[in-house]
This record gives C-alpha cells, structure tokens and sequence, in this order.
C-alpha cells in the first residue's frame, strides 16, 4: 500500500471499497493524473473482505467470485494504475476555496490532521445498516442484538461467533448469507422471520441457504419483543396483519442467544450533508447530474453511496463512470448542463440519475415499487422496453441511447413501469 | 411407480415451481419452467445436487484471525456440513497469495482444491 | 475497618462518597455491577430541576433548590457537562393556567429564581417549532441538563483521587451487626465498617432489610424514554413539561446536554425490580402526548429508547435519616428530583453523620478538581490539531457518528471503563445513529487489549453480557426437517 499525500490532487476518492476504487480507475483512465483514494479501513476493500460467498463479478469480469477476490483483483489494477492509496484516514470535513480547489481534512495516525487539495472528488462512503432503534422492537436492551453485517464481521475478519442459538429478523440476503454462514460454524440457526409476505432475497439464497438447511422462514412475522436483562434470552415472534402490525395474540416465544438484524441499508452521507449538497430523500443519497456530479461543482457520488445496489458489478460500473467524469472536471472539461429532468412515475420508486443530456449515453438505475410480471418501462414517449419480470430487490439497469433524447423535447421526462400491454398473465 | 419432488428455480427472481416425476433414478417429467434453465436446474438437482461452498480458516501471523477460501467446483449438497468440519480443520500462516492451494483434491475430487480467495501479508 | 460504607455506586452514592472525601476518614463505596452508575442513574432523565415542582412540606421539596444552586461550583470542579437551558412548563389550556399559577408561587416561596410567566405570543416567539395551541407558559431559567452518568463517574473520580475506595461487582449479600458498626458480605470479601450508608436505589429496602429494619419499602416506577435523531437538534431550545400530575412530572421533551433531544418518561408502577423494557403501549403513550405538545417530533425519529426504574419508597418522598439501628443511614427514596438533590442530599448526609458522632475532620489537601474527559468533536480545529500533536491516538477515528477518537477511548478506560457501556457512556462512542455498528468490534479490542483480556470476555455492562464467543464451541446440529412451530 502507498502512503503518500503531498501537493495537489486532480481527484480524491472518499471511500476505497468497489466504488472508490471504482471511481480511481475511471479518473485515471480519463486521464487525471493525480488521483488519491482515502480510507478509513486499515485496507481498502471497503466491505468485500467479508463478503466471502460467490456471487460477484459475473458481469464485469465474467467469473463467479468471492467478494475477497473481487477486491484483491480491483486493488491490484488500483496499484498498477499508480493511485495513491492512503488508508486508516477519516475524512473529517471538504472546504471549496474561491477558485474552486477542494479541501479535503483528513485525519489518521501518521499524519495528525492534514488537507488535501484537489480539483474534483468523488464521495464513495457506502453505507452503514438499519439499527434496532430504527424499527423500536420493544423489550430491554440486552447484548446478543446485532445487525447482520456486524455478525458477519466478527464470524469472518475477527474469528468468533456472535452466539450460538440464532434468530435473524429481516430476510434479504444479508440475512439469508449469514443464516448458512453461521450453520456452517456449527450454530443453530432457529429461523429467519420477515414482516412483509415476501423475501426480499435471492431465490437461489432461500434456497442454499434456509431450504438446504431445513431453516424455517416465516413471512408476515415480525419480532414483537426482546427478553433478556444480560445477554438475550428469548424473542417473542408474531405474526403482523396488512399494516405490518404484530398480532399479540398470536405471539409466541422462540429461544435463542443472538438476533440478528438484517432490516436495511442506509447510505452514509453525514459529510455529504456537511457540505449542504442536495440531497433525494427516497434514495438516501445526493441528487446527481447524468455526470454523476452532485449539486455541488466538482463533487461526484457514485456506489452505495448514492443509492443501495445489488450487484458489486454494476456499483463498480457506475463509478468507473463517476471517476471518469470526475477526472475531465479536473482536467477543466465542463460538459454543457443536462437539460431534461428524470422523473420517476408509475411504480418507480426512484431513478438515477436525476437528469439528462442529450449529449449522450446514458445508464439509468431504477427500482420498482411492487412487484409486477410481465411489465414493460415506459420512458416518456421515447421508447419502452417489456421485462419478463420486476421485483424492488432487483435493480433494473438500462440505457438511453443520445439519438433518442434529440428527439425529446420536453424538459421532464418520466418513466413508468406499466403492466405488460399483452401477453401471458402470471400471478 | 411415479414419485414426485419439488424444486424452486434459483435461475431468476421469479422462481419459477418446479415440479419433477421420476421412477427411481430415472426422470419421467418435468413441468413448471418457464425457460429451459429451469428444465436443467431441476434436472442437475435430482441427478447430482451440488453446492459452491466458501468458508473461512484460522490464519495466525495475518492482519485478521481469519482467511477467506472457497472449494474451486461445487461440493455435492449431502457432504457440505462434512466439508465444512473439514476445512476448519485448517490453520494456516501468514503469508498466503490469492488461489493458493490449501488442500489438494478435496474430498477425493481430482482438480477440485480448497483455495484461498485472498492474499494476506505477514504482520507482526 | 472503614469509618463509612456506602452501599449503592449511583449518582446519591457517589455525590456522598465524594462529599466525605474531603475529610479525614476510610471511605468505601460498595458497588454491584461491573461500574458505578450502571443502575438508575445511567437511565436518568438527567434534569436539573428548578425546584418549583415540589412542595416545600416534603424533604425532596426542601433539598431540590439548594441542590440546583450547587451545580456551577459542581460543574466547574469536576468538569462534567452541564447547561441551565431552562424549562417551560406548558399551558395547553385556560384551565392549565391557575396550576401554572400555583407553582409559580410555590418557586418563589421557595427561593426559585427567576420564574416568569410567558403569554402565547412570547411562547411562539422563544420556541417557534412548538404547538400553537398552547396558551402560555410558566419559564423556570434556573432548570438544567447534565449526562447523569458523566456526573456519577466524574465524582467517584474524584472521591477516589481523595482517597475513598471503590469496589465493584460487589453486591452485598448479608450485613451482620457487630459491635462498633457492621460486616458486609459481598461475594468477594468480607468489609468492616463503623457506619453504613443506604443508598441502594430500588434495593435499598432489600438492604434495610438485612439489618432487621422493615419500616418502608420501595415500589419502583418505571418510565421508558425515546432518544430522537440528532437531526432534530434545536427544534426546541429549553426542557418542555406539561402541567404535572400527582404521580408523575409527566412526558417531557429534554434537549439533553449534547443537544440530542429525548422525550419522556412514562410512569408505570411495577413489582418487577428487573422490569427494564420499553413497550409498544410506552412509546404510544409518549408519541402521542409529545407530537400534542411539539408537531415535528414523531416516533420515525427514535433511534434508541430505554428505560429505567425510579426508586419510589411508599411516603412518596425521600427517606433520609439514622434509624433503630446504631450507624445504620437510610438515604432511601431518592426518586424526582433526585439528581438535582443529591449534592444537597451529600451535605445533609454529612450533617447527619456527625451528629450520629461521626467526626469530620476537613483534609487540607482536598484536591477539588477532575479534568474531564475531552471531548474532540467538540473542539476547534486549533484546539483539535493541539491535541493530536500530544497524542497522535487523537487521530484516529473510533465513533465516526459521534466524532469519538481512539484517545478518547483509552481515556475512558484510565478512567474506569471496563465494559462496552462504561466506554460508551464515558466517551459517547456507540450513541449515534449507527448505535455501535462501526465501533463496537474497535472498542472491543482496545478494551481487550487493555484490560488484558481476549476478545471474547469483553462484555456490554458486566455478569453475562457476553457479546461474542468462541469458534468451534457452538452446539451445532443440523436440520433434517424443516420445523414448524
């Protein structure tokens, strides 16, 4: 690993996990040629050291890896392309100057509290999860209450367990991983509870990693209360009517040592807010321009950062994106304002980005409210595009070819996910 | 006599139920799919079931107590508890390169290694 | 043997520890959980009343304005956080205003400062983010916030720098009565001492008890309280209080002393001495009063909640005094306005000691300071960059929610941390957003690493709050059926 940070950077990168390190490969293929990732960690990566199943890099590299290979494969192109890498550093604040040259305050062991001057950066902080507090399970506060990923941290970096007699609360696939994980150390995993009707996981995860260990998953349940006045003793389970409500009258006690909390993920955008960039509350994370630029000149978002995805693959082609745009803006390439406003409509939760040029290609990144199959994407009167399938755990990723936007001449476009016009009708 | 099992497709997000008639070892039908990964999942799962495992390993001398690896070709489903208390069984020392081998021919497969998935430096 | 034992390590038993630092005695403070505080007093709403809520009949009434006026010197020697943000007690109807009233002269009887009564325009105006159908207001400038656990911890601090001894995981077991004093057994060891402080919070008729006194007895209240997201800092600047019922001062909005605004308590009377958990009905009842009261607060906000146990002894008021039993204390009963109280409760235990025959002797070496933990994220830049050049652990963010650096942790652990709470409730790590999900496994091995133990001992808050456990060591068995239930 590098450690050096002297004189003036073309880009920071805040955050070195698959988007920052994402971000410094595209800014340097863009040719900007100093660009320093800054992490907290004692080794960037970001959060792929713990990710040790498969399931990464099917699109972008045409392998199925572990996150640990992922990340070792991104930090040795990193090293090959010369950026500067500066980890156990906290970036505690960015100041712009008059001429536009970012402070970056960085602070770590070695180098006290420094600045970093750079022309454009690129915010890729990931995200941090969804606390008890946030979903107010009542009961007492013993320990044994963690979130998923914090389990997932101490099984697989620190080498210990979080119990022994388990019970996880969410069944998205942080949840649905880490029940096979603990399996495998030799816990007993009591089952995985789920408020809403559905998983939110994998089908191939419900499958490998509850079905294939006769762990049971229970839907509309919800944990209702936490016993314990130490360490946890039991969670009281129930089933939730249509407002996701607990039925107390249908509880029950399950035994157990550990609930895990598999309930979210929210972006980690606190230095984002500190420096008043305009924020999009649906997604958690900042407005952007089809540049991926933020609402603050020369402040690029990119990952998890911007909004929660699914697929490494796609968070390293987003920032492979952002870097490459951050680095021509420090090079003094200003692309001419988007001038068409993407809106989200029927069934879209949200869109990124939040506007577009006709200038050119883009790739927009979308959610669906509910579940609907067979559907098709409405994007304004410009084009529409049938999918087999949507569902809210699966990002839906496609592209605006230039040519079609010379046709629009409206300054709002929306997208709409609509059913199917004709066709087989699944229920 | 016709007996019937009961797969779910992990091909896609829909899902899709499979249902898969077999007398003894040989398959009758199999209904349910929408495209034919699901005909080929259910297939591979009545004739040979088979799991991708990763897992981690005791290292000492590391930055973490623990290395990630994985076996380089699925484990057949009946024997994953057995490979995983295999594997555990493995302490190893700092330092160790991506892909290296950390057991040979796992579980008696020729060319099927338990790799790890990281290099690790030595710390002191 | 000791000249006093003081049972009991929360904010009541440490104020008095600290109080009988200043003189020439042996001083021991008799602890049950792994630190001080970890009772009650951590549950704290952490006010500093006024003092007009209470009649001047009670003792609680008497000793709460004195106790107030203490706070600056107390603040000011121990460097704990303290703020007089003042307190509004809230008219919510025409009907409300003779109560309002009625407390108003009851402050100023007792020596109140300040007390004021606001129409409904100075009340829109001073607090803008409050409801409009508010009437008035009866302003109490002289009200205030502290971290109770920073206090506690601050004067044992400094009662131990004096001399006073702390033992904890200690809980007494069995008293015996014995010629010039008492024995007290606690699973450890066995301590003599010629004088016995009560101040066992929820246990204290428990203790009583031991020494064959059964004249009261304690019936806790428990009250659950929701801490909101930083994000709402400053929507109201002052504590908020409704017109008080009989039992209870009612649900309040606390800006608490960092800024972060909590609302409650409830008031629930239980049998349950270990009854700690917060409920669906709880949080009900203090969203729906609150969001009354103040519109923008609503439950989406919390990210944490807790509650805690009032020690509430059947008089309704503090039990403070020497009892049939030869130096036997009771400082019992010590519910609202406890903590404002107990720097007066420390003075008026001395004055009862000595006349119980106990001589004070003033040391002239009293050392009447503690530092106080510093507090990076609260510093300037300067300031900050001054401390990283003494100590370059001041660099490296533990808490990025709460701005904690690694310094600060082992100041907490100089200090007496020894459990994740006790780092948490010393250095803020952990109270944030992200509540330990980004420090606990950093303040873990830092706490192992000092204290000398594997990682897998650490604790929350001491006896079983084991937080991981070793590999290779669970119970496994797998599954061969899927299980209903």
């Amino acid at each position: 690993m590098l450690d050096r940070m002297e004189g003036q950077y073309d880009v920071v990168v805040v955050g070195g996990g698959p988007a920052g390190m994402g971000a410094a490969l595209g800014a340097r293929d863009s040719g900007a040629e100093r660009v320093l990732i800054l992490d907290r960690e004692p080794e960037a990566g970001g959060i792929l050291w713990q990710c040790i199943h498969s399931g990464f890099g099917l699109h972008y590299f045409r392998e199925e890896l572990t996150g640990p290979e992922y990340a070792e494969r991104f930090l040795e192109k990193v090293i090959d392309y010369d950026v500067d890498l500066v980890t156990n550093s906290y970036v505690s604040g960015i100041s712009v100057d008059s001429d536009g040259t970012k402070s970056v305050r960085v602070m770590n062991e070695a180098h006290g509290m420094d600045t970093v001057n750079t022309k454009s950066v690129v915010l890729s902080m990931g995200c941090r999860e969804r606390t008890r507090g946030s979903i107010r399970i009542p009961g007492t506060r013993p320990s044994g209450v963690l979130p998923a990923g914090l389990a997932q941290k101490i099984v697989n970096l620190k080498g210990y367990l979080p119990g022994k007699r388990i019970a996880i609360l969410g069944s998205g696939d942080i949840g649905l991983i880490m029940a096979r994980r603990l399996t495998l150390e030799g816990c007993e995993v009591v089952g995985v509870f789920e408020i809403m009707p559905y998983s939110n996981g994998l089908t191939r995860n419900l499958v490998q990693c509850l079905e294939d260990f006769g762990i049971p998953l229970h839907l509309s349940t919800t944990v209702a209360y936490i016993h314990g006045l130490d360490r946890l003793e039991k969670i009281t389970v129930a089933p939730v009517s249509k407002d996701l409500k607990p039925d107390m009258n249908r509880a029950r006690d399950v035994k157990c040592d550990t609930l895990l909390l598999s309930i979210g993920l929210i972006p980690e955008n606190e230095l984002s807010l500190s420096l008043g960039i305009q924020m999009d509350v649906v997604t958690g994370g900042p407005r952007v321009s089809s540049t991926l630029e933020t609402s603050m000149p020369g402040v690029f978002a990119s990952g998890n950062v911007l909004h929660v995805h699914d697929l490494v693959d796609f968070v390293t082609r987003e920032s492979l994106l952002a870097g490459q745009f951050a680095g021509e803006w420090a090079q003094g390439v200003r692309r001419p304002a988007d001038n068409i406003r993407l809106v989200p409509g029927d069934n879209v939760r949200y869109c990124v980005p939040h506007s577009l040029s006709p200038e050119r290609e883009h790739t927009i990144y979308m959610r669906c409210k509910e579940a609907m199959m067979p559907c098709r994407i409405r994007v304004g009167n410009l084009m529409e595009k049938k999918l087999r399938f949507v569902v809210p755990a699966e990002m839906i990723i496609f592209k605006i070819k230039p040519d079609l936007l010379d046709k629009f001449h409206g300054d709002t476009l929306r997208i709409d996910i609509l059913p199917a016009k004709k066709g087989k009708r699944h229920d | 006599m016709i007996k019937a099992k009961q797969y779910t497709c992990i091909g896609c997000p829909i899902g899709c139920p499979l249902q898969l008639q077999h007398e003894g070892k040989n398959i009758a039908e199999i209904s349910g799919y929408e495209c034919d990964r699901g005909a080929k999942y259910a297939k591979q799962e009545f004739t040979d079931p088979r799991r991708d495992m990763s897992t981690t390993v005791e290292i000492i001398g590391a930055r973490w107590k623990r290395l990630p690896v994985k076996v380089t070709g699925p484990v057949e489903k009946d024997r994953v508890m057995e490979a995983a208390r295999k594997i555990h069984e493995l302490r190893v020392r700092a330092p160790i390169k991506l892909g290296q081998i950390l057991i040979e021919d796992f579980l008696g497969q020729k060319d099927i290694h338990v790799v790890a998935c990281r290099s690790m430096e030595r710390i002191n | 043997m000791y000249d006093v034992a003081i049972i009991g390590g929360g904010v009541i038993g440490c104020s008095i520890a600290r109080e009988l630092s200043r003189y020439r005695l042996r001083t021991v403070v008799l602890e049950k959980y792994a630190e001080v505080g970890f009772g009650t007093t951590k549950t704290n709403s952490g006010i500093i009343h006024a003092g007009h809520h209470s009649s001047p009949d009670t003792l609680k009434g008497q000793l709460v304005v004195r106790g107030n006026k203490l706070f600056d010197q107390l603040c000011s020697e121990l460097n704990f956080g303290f703020a007089r943000i003042g307190e509004l007690v809230v008219a919510q109807g025409e009907e409300d205003i003779p109560v309002l009233n009625h407390l108003k002269k009851q402050g100023e009887n007792k020596g109140v400062p300040g007390l004021e009564m606001w129409d409904q325009q100075r009340l829109r105006r001073e607090e803008p983010n409050l409801s409009h159908k508010l009437v008035a207001a009866l302003h109490a400038p002289s009200a205030g916030v502290i971290n109770p656990y920073e206090f506690a911890f601050a004067l044992i601090e400094n009662a131990v720098d004096n001399g006073v001894e702390l033992k904890v995981d200690s809980p007494v077991l069995k008293i015996g009565v014995v010629k010039d004093g008492f024995v007290f057994h606690t699973p450890h060891e066995k301590i003599a001492a010629r004088f016995a402080l009560n101040c066992a919070g929820i246990f204290a008729d428990k203790i009583a008890h031991m020494v064959g006194l059964n004249d009261f007895n304690i019936r806790p209240r428990k009250g659950e309280e929701y801490m909101l997201d930083k994000r709402l800092m400053g929507l109201v600047r002052r504590l908020i209080f409704p017109v008080p019922k009989p039992t209870t001062k009612g649900i309040l909005i606390i800006p608490t002393f960092n800024g972060t605004i909590m609302v409650g308590p409830t008031a629930e009377d239980t049998e349950d001495r270990f009854d700690l958990s917060t409920s669906y009905d709880g949080a009900k009842q203090v969203f729906d009063f609150v969001s009354n009261i103040c519109p923008s607060i609503t439950e989406r906000e919390t990210i944490t909640e807790f509650a805690g146990l009032r020690a509430v002894s059947n008089t309704n008021d503090f039990i403070i005094g020497p009892t049939n039993i030869k130096g036997f204390i009771n400082v019992a009963g010590i519910q609202s306005p406890g903590l404002t109280s107990a720097p007066a409760i420390a003075e008026y235990v001395c004055y009862i000691l000595k006349g119980e025959g106990l001589v004070l002797n003033p040391k002239d070496n009293f050392k009447h300071h503690v530092p106080g933990p510093p507090r990076f994220g609260t510093l300037s830049i300067e300031e900050q960059q001054r401390l990283i050049k003494e100590n370059p652990l001041f660099a490296k963010i533990v808490c990025r929610c709460e701005l904690v650096t690694e310094a600060e942790i082992h100041n907490a652990i100089d200090h007496g941390a020894r459990t994740l709470d006790g780092i948490k409730f010393r250095s803020r790590a952990g109270m944030g957003r992200c509540q330990g999900g980004f420090c606990t496994t950093r303040c873990m091995d830092i706490l192992a690493k000092r204290l000398g133990l594997s990682f897998h001992e650490i604790t929350k808050r001491g006896g079983d709050s084991w937080i991981v456990t070793e590999m290779g060591k669970a119970r496994g068995q797998r599954r061969e059926q899927k299980k209903s239930y």
